[in-house]
């Protein structure tokens, strides 16, 4: 997937919302992004952009060499799937009928599964760690048991790209980890292109294979260390509130 | 030739020829067989009657409802002549074969001329029977020979068509009635009574002859009616000997609207030919008009009558229910007349029963409250004064 | 919730529920005909009491037919608004629909004051009572999937769709207060809602209405699986959000619309029985949940119709009141029986 001289933003009848521009990378099958930046810099707007839930405002993203415009919407559900932010309208499902549900874009007009399904979703779940929770009702789930379904109804649509917005958000420091842990090994086990956004700027670089940061001065894309190299995340914050410390790779307070 | 052939011959063609001119005379006579007559209505315009030679009467409604597209043909063949005779049915809106036996009302206005034909007996099915006010009547339904159907708007289909009536007369104010509709698949005929829609007094009161073929009894329908045409101009002649010219009106406020009869409407019709000058005489409508308190106020408030206001039957509930009421001379002086406090056992209005076919009556209790001099000894029969 | 073998028994149950309840609605009604005796003109014979017969025949069972597509179709649309709109509280007549063939039935009865002197105002009658609502309700739906196509947000086309509610309801209002007492009590009696005396020709064309709407729900039972995610979700498992929201709008439209043209504005069947179903199947699988609601519609609807008769009186009480009486308490008693609602 790479994306060329992308702006990202929303628009209105009367104005074009430009919330970032500019945006290059490239990436390859089976590495794990992270777009990473402040409040604001635009990181959901631009995944929701790359998934084609939302328009983007100029430049052109490709994938597999074809313009996404291109793609129909039956296509490109068999190419990208999503995990977003938004909670599911019905919580009223079973886990296992939640992560079938990623199946549909193979599947016949009345929704049967047919053996090749059925063990595309037996592996989605036992990925997740899900199978004590398959028959369980989403409402009887937590954040987290919730979060791993619906990455797993992701991964169970078997697509060459999942893109997954703040993924880790809600979640306690041990279920931070294990998701990102779950989303290094789906890259690199079934060479699916894996980015997401997060916050965890400091967890990001530890995990992944390349990051995109966004900022408004600057967006900077390549391997982590490339990045500290680059004095990427010094940039980031202001540096009388909050500093970055290359060697570790973490965010110091300044008192 | 001999004498004997001569006279054979001659005799022979005496006959022929007679024959022939007797036959020339009855072709003459076959035509006046072959006609049908039209019955004459002086009054009503709201339906004719054609009584054709094969026996087949045949009944055309005119106007079943104000502002009717189409007329209502229906055809009454007599029992005998069921074998004999096929109609083509998609030329009538009914068949009935008659005399009829069973029949199903839906107003209480069909009820006086069932009763003054002497059928009925026959009436077997009623919409909100307790609507009814004639005591024979009552005693039936109370009796259990007439069963309740409902109300005419939603007319209990399954009761109709257990009764298995021979007839149902209906009326509607256009032609959606379901209930009708499956009544006539099932083989029920069902026929439109337009009475309500016609204006003058004996032009309602002529309806009686409507009913009268589906009981094979014209003659005695055109007697009673000329008994009330008779009654009814006698008395508007003596009427017109009066020398006094009240001043009348009527109606009521209902909310903010006082519905007042209009000039041409049938009840404006009474005061006029009961000599007496309705206020509201000029305007054209057939039904009421709908007037402020404040016009109604300024022309009628020194009227000397106040005839039919509304349901009010006492002036204590007059007051009570507008202060306005009190404004008006004939109320001061006492001299409000209605017919809301002649009721039936339950609750039915007499007036609206029986007022349509004994206009005469009507009449002769306007006169008697408006020209009391005329008919001094006639005992109010509708019309009483408020309490 | 699970095995096929538990869907299959239920729907077998539910099957012989909806045979028993037919049975019931048609040998109770205003006129007590013997149970034995309607066996007996059921399976072929002939009844000494001609009346029964006819009774049977031309009112009861075309009557049961008609409940029972009236209830299917109601339900069914019922569950479709309520999808589409992830809002558990849509009905079929969310978009305005029954508002609008209300407009159109009340323009036939009561609009001759208005329109004066149009003759067509002097024909109405069974048929162009139903035309004349089936174009109100046409047109609203028309009106709808113009602002559908130019609305992203469906909460948006939701609250456009009460709108369009309110200004119908509004001109009745208005023709209601100009119009004389006749015509105002005909046009309350449309509004009461009634399953009798429809012919047969005109259940024939109902039947044809309900199945048209049940096949392009039946289309939609897996847009609409991947709906209850959310839209966003839909479109990314490939969803046509264009296509799928206009086919299920037409088929409410023409579910709705047709029975409220035959039948009047029956109220609450639509809202009631989704719920109903989803609590007791306990699934939001539409495939599941399709043909259960059509069947769960039918036996509500009979059994409102059966108390709407009051068996053995005259008197004939409104169906929507029963509806609404019977439906309402059971809803309730489900919810707080599982003190969450399934949706």
């Amino acid at each position: 997937m790479e994306a060329c001289q992308l702006t990202v933003g929303y628009r209105t009848k009367k104005a074009r919302n430009s919330v970032a521009s500019n945006i290059n990378f490239a990436l390859g099958q089976g590495e794990l992004m992270a777009i990473v930046g402040v409040n604001g810099a635009g990181k959901s707007t631009l995944l929701r952009t790359l998934g084609k839930v939302q328009p983007q405002l100029s430049g052109e993203v490709f994938l597999n060499g074809k313009n996404l415009a291109n793609y129909s919407p039956m296509a490109l559900a068999a190419e990208i799937s999503v995990v977003l932010t938004e909670p599911i309208a019905s919580k009223n499902m079973t886990v296992e009928e939640l992560v079938a549900l990623g199946r549909q874009p193979y599947t016949n007009w009345v929704g049967t599964l047919n053996d090749d399904d059925k063990s595309k979703i037996k592996t989605a779940i036992w990925m997740l760690e899900l199978e004590a929770l398959q028959h369980k009702k989403c409402y009887e789930l937590s954040d987290g048991q919730l979060q791993r379904a619906m990455i797993a109804r992701a991964l169970a649509q078997d697509t060459a790209v999942i893109l997954l917005d703040e993924p880790t958000t809600h979640l306690d420091l041990y279920h931070k980890v294990q998701i990102l842990k779950v989303l290094k090994s789906i890259a690199h086990e079934t060479k699916k292109t894996v980015v997401f956004t997060s916050h965890e700027i400091e967890m990001a670089i530890q995990i992944c294979d390349t990051m995109l940061l966004l900022d408004p001065t600057a967006h900077t894309f390549g391997p982590p260390c490339k990045l500290i190299e680059q004095r990427a995340f010094e940039r980031l914050f202001p540096a009388d509130t909050v500093s970055f410390d290359a060697k570790t790779g973490s965010f110091k307070i300044e008192k | 030739m001999d004498k004997t052939k001569i006279r054979f011959l001659t005799t022979a063609v005496f006959i022929v020829l007679l024959s022939i001119i007797g036959c020339k005379q009855q072709k003459q006579q076959l035509p006046t067989k072959n006609e049908a007559i039209v019955k004459t209505l002086g009054y009503a315009k709201g339906f004719t009657i054609v009584k054709e030679a094969s026996g087949v009467t045949v009944i055309t409604i005119t106007s079943p409802w104000p502002n009717a597209g189409a007329a209502f043909t229906y055809a009454l063949i007599p029992k005998e002549k069921l074998a004999t005779i096929t109609l083509n049915k998609a030329a009538y809106d009914a068949i009935v074969s008659v005399p009829v036996e069973r029949i199903v009302a839906t107003s209480t206005t069909h009820i006086p001329a069932l009763e003054a034909l002497g059928v009925e007996n026959r009436l077997v099915g009623f919409p909100n029977t307790d609507y009814i006010s004639s005591k024979t009547t009552r005693e039936r339904i109370a009796s259990g020979e007439i069963k309740e159907l409902g109300s005419n708007e939603a007319l209990n289909t399954e009761m109709t068509l257990e009764l298995q009536p021979d007839l149902v007369v209906g009326f509607s104010i256009n032609n959606q009635n379901s209930a009708y509709e499956t009544l006539q698949r099932s083989n029920i005929p069902v026929v439109y009574n337009g009475d309500w829609t016609e204006e003058t007094p004996l032009g309602k009161a002529e309806w009686i002859k409507f009913f009268a073929p589906f009981f094979q009894m014209e003659r005695k329908a055109d007697s009673i009616f000329k008994g009330i045409e008779t009654s009814y101009t006698e008395a508007k002649e003596l009427a017109k000997k009066s020398t006094s010219n009240p001043t009348v009106f009527s109606g009521a406020l209902y909310k903010d609207v006082w519905y007042m009869p209009g000039g041409k409407s049938w009840a404006a019709q009474f005061l006029k030919d009961a000599n007496s000058n309705y206020l509201w005489s000029a305007t054209e409508e057939t039904g009421s008009l709908s007037l402020s308190i404040e016009s109604v106020l300024e022309k009628a408030q020194n009227a000397q009558f106040w005839v039919s206001p509304s349901q009010f039957t006492s002036y204590q509930n007059m007051k009570e229910a507008n202060r306005h009421y009190q404004q008006f001379g004939a109320f001061k002086n006492k001299r409000v007349f209605t017919f809301a406090k002649t009721m039936g056992d339950t609750g039915g209005l007499l007036y609206y029963e029986l007022a349509p076919q004994r206009p005469d009556l009507v009449l002769k209790d306007l006169i008697h409250i408006l020209h009391p001099e005329l008919l001094p000894e006639h005992q109010l029969f509708f019309f009483k004064p408020l309490d | 919730m699970g095995s096929a073998n538990t869907y299959r028994l239920n729907f077998i149950l539910l099957f012989v529920a909806l045979l028993l309840c037919t049975g019931i609605n048609i040998s109770l009604g205003s006129v007590s005909i013997p149970l034995e005796e309607t066996f007996t003109s059921l399976f072929g014979g002939t009844l000494e009491n001609t009346s029964w017969d006819y009774i049977l025949w031309n009112y009861r069972i075309p009557k049961a037919f008609t409940a029972i597509l009236v209830g299917s179709g109601l339900a069914l649309s019922g569950l479709l608004m309520q999808t589409l709109f992830r809002n558990p509280l849509a009905g079929p007549f969310v978009l305005g629909i029954s508002s609008g063939a209300s407009l159109g039935a009340a323009l036939l009865i009561m609009g001759a004051s208005l329109f004066s002197g149009l003759s067509i105002f002097s024909f109405v009658n069974d048929v162009s009572l139903a035309i004349a609502a089936s174009i109100g309700s046409f047109l609203v739906l028309m009106a709808v999937m113009v602002v559908a196509s130019r609305v992203k947000d469906t909460m948006t086309l939701l609250i456009i769709g009460l709108m369009f509610g309110s200004i119908t309801a509004a001109i009745v209002s208005v023709l209601s207060y100009f119009t004389d007492a006749e015509k105002l009590q005909q046009y309350i009696y449309w509004s009461f809602g009634s399953v009798g005396n429809l012919s047969w020709s005109q259940l024939s064309l109902l039947l044809g209405i309900i199945f048209i709407g049940t096949i392009l729900s039946l289309v939609s039972a897996k847009s609409l699986n991947a709906l209850l995610l959310g839209e966003n979700y839909a479109q990314s498992l490939g969803v046509n959000l264009k296509k799928s929201r206009f086919y299920i709008i037409i088929a409410t439209g023409i579910l709705a619309g047709g029975i409220t043209a035959f039948a009047g504005p029956i109220a609450f069947i639509g809202l009631a029985v989704p719920h109903l179903t989803r609590q007791i199947f306990n699934t939001t699988d539409h495939r599941i949940l399709l043909p259960a609601v059509l069947i769960y519609g039918a036996i509500l609807m009979l059994l409102c119709d059966t108390v709407a008769q009051l068996p053995g009186s005259a008197n004939v009480l409104p169906i929507n009141a029963i509806t609404s009486i019977l439906g309402a308490p059971v809803v309730i008693w489900l919810l707080v029986r599982k003190r969450k609602m399934v949706f």
